[in-house]
């Protein structure tokens, strides 16, 4: 039952959130603690500008609820929304099974998501990620959520096993010989990514929950910094990857996130760069272009 | 009865195997009431001969018509208290299985109606306890300085529906507020609405029997900004406008749009069954020109005068001197059970008018 609350916390919350969102969020933080004193405590580390899901520990993410750790960047409410979309788009099924590779996988909320949606024995997914934060977190996570960890990719494993796998794989997806990486099985029928896109200038003004707490690795989108970046670098080497001969295999789907402004140059690089001929971009909740999906 | 006769005269040898059955269904269901039916009006013709026996010139004649006519007219009572009313309710529109979400709104008077939406869901949530309900606080918007703007409990259980329904409109409250220094009294007001949860809640969803998907609208409450990786503020709040009611259900209490969108839409689909349901009672009601009054949500239904210590149901017209005792859920029920009845009465009456 919800006790009036102890108005300082209130007003020391609202102060750094909002009125609107300090109800909620002191609600969802009174149901985490353990006592008022804990509760005072994960208020005032919220107050210090910590993330609401660093707090709690957790993030739903559609129907999955997800670990979230520092310094592992915390799924967001796009990506839930844009993966919730991608399952309905495609059918994948246990006669006729696909393999998907998730670049830049972080807490593994993307293939996890697609995993746990489709049908049993209908996916095998590998997520790649150059953290080991990130790859030892999106293990756990894939545990927590029941789908079963693989440490090789194979699509023949599809059959013996009756449920969907998941193969996490420590790797740099930009060096020159990740492709031919033995744990990568090609052809991929779908390939998603949420890659890192912010551009330096705008990460000098993000706000400080997102700056000090969550990788700069897992938002910088030029990693050697170049004044006048635009934050595309990774979607260059995505789209480089899809070029290649038998890594999508034919009729297979790209699709990543983008950051705002960047759907038309991404959608641009995918048509010249990708040898993707049909591309299209879907937007968010919010209005903004947030996806750009290419097909071979 | 006029549908009983209509429907035994449509049964004739060349009605389908499908027709005949549906037929058969709608006559057994009002089989019983037929019965009590005739029942009842034979004993009220009795009634009516041993009427004029009361005044025969024979004494020992007129003592066993007062005996007799003592006997019929109880019999005539019973049924019509008890017999009728359980009879009364077709079986098409039993809700007794039916869960419920109440929702709780601070009207006028400011932190005052705040206060008292507190009150109210406390209210509530001990009264589904001695039911041995299962109730839970789906959302509640707190202000600053205590209460709550709005609030919304989720109800399970069986006849929690049909217990609570006659809860919805407007409650009033009479007290001087903790803040008034020269001890006058405010009146303010909290509308409560009692919906239906629908029996198939899973469909949900997707375009089921009270809408399509196609004319509900959702949208996203807030900007984001540049949204994405740039902002890692927890957004959820989602919104739906049902097109053709314009009927809006907003949900924020969740962590996830997902999972606001899926109460959301539940609570959509809540309120479109209680409209449903209340449009029916409107239309039988035309249909027999019935007395029955449909729940009118502005309707003020009840009024907690803390001053005379005093709860005063203004349908019933019954006052309980004991607020605490109503607010701690027992005298709550009393109030409760009469409503029911005087819904079944009001039923009744209608019918027996139009016999
Ligand atoms: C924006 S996060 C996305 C995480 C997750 N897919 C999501 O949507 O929440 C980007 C991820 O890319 C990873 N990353 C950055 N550079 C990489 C590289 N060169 N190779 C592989 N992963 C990289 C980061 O560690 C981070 O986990």
């Amino acid at each position: 039952m919800p006790r009036i609350l102890p108005t300082e916390l209130f007003a020391l919350l609202s102060k750094h959130v909002g009125q609107d969102s300090a109800g909620m969020e002191l609600r969802w933080l009174r149901a985490a603690a353990r006592d008022p004193h804990h509760l005072q405590s994960l208020v005032s580390r919220r107050t210090s500008g910590e993330p609401l899901q660093y707090i709690l520990g957790t993030q739903p993410f559609g129907p999955l609820e997800l670990l979230t750790r520092r310094p592992v960047l915390i799924p967001r409410p796009e990506t839930e929304h844009w993966t919730l979309r991608l399952a309905e788009l495609i059918h994948p099924s246990s006669q006729d099974p696909i393999s998907l590779l998730d670049l830049c996988t972080g807490s593994g909320c993307i293939p996890l998501l697609l995993c746990h949606l489709w049908p049993p024995g209908s996916v095998q997914a590998v997520g790649a990620d150059i953290s080991s934060d990130a790859i030892q977190l999106a293990v756990e996570n894939a545990h927590r959520c029941g789908i079963h960890v693989s440490t090789f990719h194979s699509l023949l494993r599809a059959t013996d096993s009756n449920g969907n796998t998941f193969t996490p794989l420590l790797a740099d997806i930009r060096s020159l010989d990740f492709a031919q990486s033995s744990a990568l099985r090609s052809p991929f029928h779908l390939i998603t990514s949420n890659p890192p896109y912010i551009t330096h200038e705008d990460y000098a003004k993000l706000s400080p929950s997102v700056k000090a707490y969550e990788d700069p690795r897992a938002l910088l989108g030029d990693p050697q910094p170049t004044p006048y970046g635009k934050g595309l670098t990774f979607y260059h080497d995505i789209a480089k990857l899809a070029a290649r001969e038998g890594f999508l295999a034919r009729n297979g789907v790209v699709a990543v996130e983008v950051g705002i402004g960047q759907a038309e140059d991404v959608q641009r690089i995918f048509q010249e760069e990708g040898r993707l001929r049909e591309t299209e971009i879907w937007r968010d909740p919010w209005e903004v272009q947030r996806v750009v999906i290419g097909r071979r | 009865m006029q549908q009983r006769k209509d429907v035994e005269s449509q049964i004739t040898d060349d009605t389908t195997p499908d027709d005949r059955q549906r037929f058969m269904k709608t006559l057994s269901e009002t089989d019983a009431l037929f019965t009590e039916w005739q029942e009842w009006q034979s004993t009220k013709e009795l009634l009516d001969e041993t009427h004029a026996m009361l005044r025969d010139p024979d004494s020992s004649m007129r003592a066993m018509a007062e005996e007799e006519y003592t006997t019929l007219n109880d019999k005539l009572s019973t049924a019509l208290q008890t017999t009728f009313p359980k009879l009364l309710v077709p079986a098409s529109d039993d809700t007794s299985k039916l869960s419920a979400y109440v929702e709780l709104k601070a009207g006028v008077g400011g932190s005052e109606a705040s206060l008292f939406v507190d009150d109210l869901m406390r209210m509530y949530l001990r009264l589904s306890q001695s039911m041995q309900w299962d109730a839970t606080v789906v959302s509640a918007s707190e202000i600053d300085g205590g209460g709550f703007r709005d609030a919304m409990l989720e109800v399970r259980g069986t006849n929690v529906y049909d217990s609570l329904r006659w809860e919805t409109g407007v409650h009033r409250v009479q007290r001087v507020p903790a803040t008034e220094t020269k001890g006058r009294t405010h009146t303010s007001t909290v509308t409560v609405m009692v919906m239906p949860i629908p029996e198939d809640e899973a469909s949900a969803e997707s375009s089921n029997e009270l809408y399509s998907l196609s004319d509900v609208r959702i949208e996203v409450m807030r900007s984001r900004g540049a949204g994405g990786q740039h902002v890692n503020k927890t957004e959820s709040a989602v919104r739906l406008t049902h097109i053709p009611t314009g009927i809006t259900v907003s949900m924020q209490d969740e962590r996830s749009q997902h999972q606001n969108r899926r109460r959301a839409f539940r609570i959509l689909q809540a309120r479109l069954l209680d409209r449903k349901l209340t449009q029916d009672v409107i239309d039988r009601r035309d249909a027999r020109r019935d007395l029955v009054k449909s729940a009118d949500r502005s309707e003020k239904i009840r009024t907690y005068n803390y001053a005379q210590n005093r709860v005063t149901d203004h349908r019933l017209g019954l006052s309980v001197k004991n607020i605490t005792a109503v607010m701690e859920g027992e005298a709550l029920k009393d109030i409760l059970d009469g409503l029911v009845k005087h819904h079944e009465a009001s039923v009744l009456e209608s019918v027996l008018a139009e016999a």
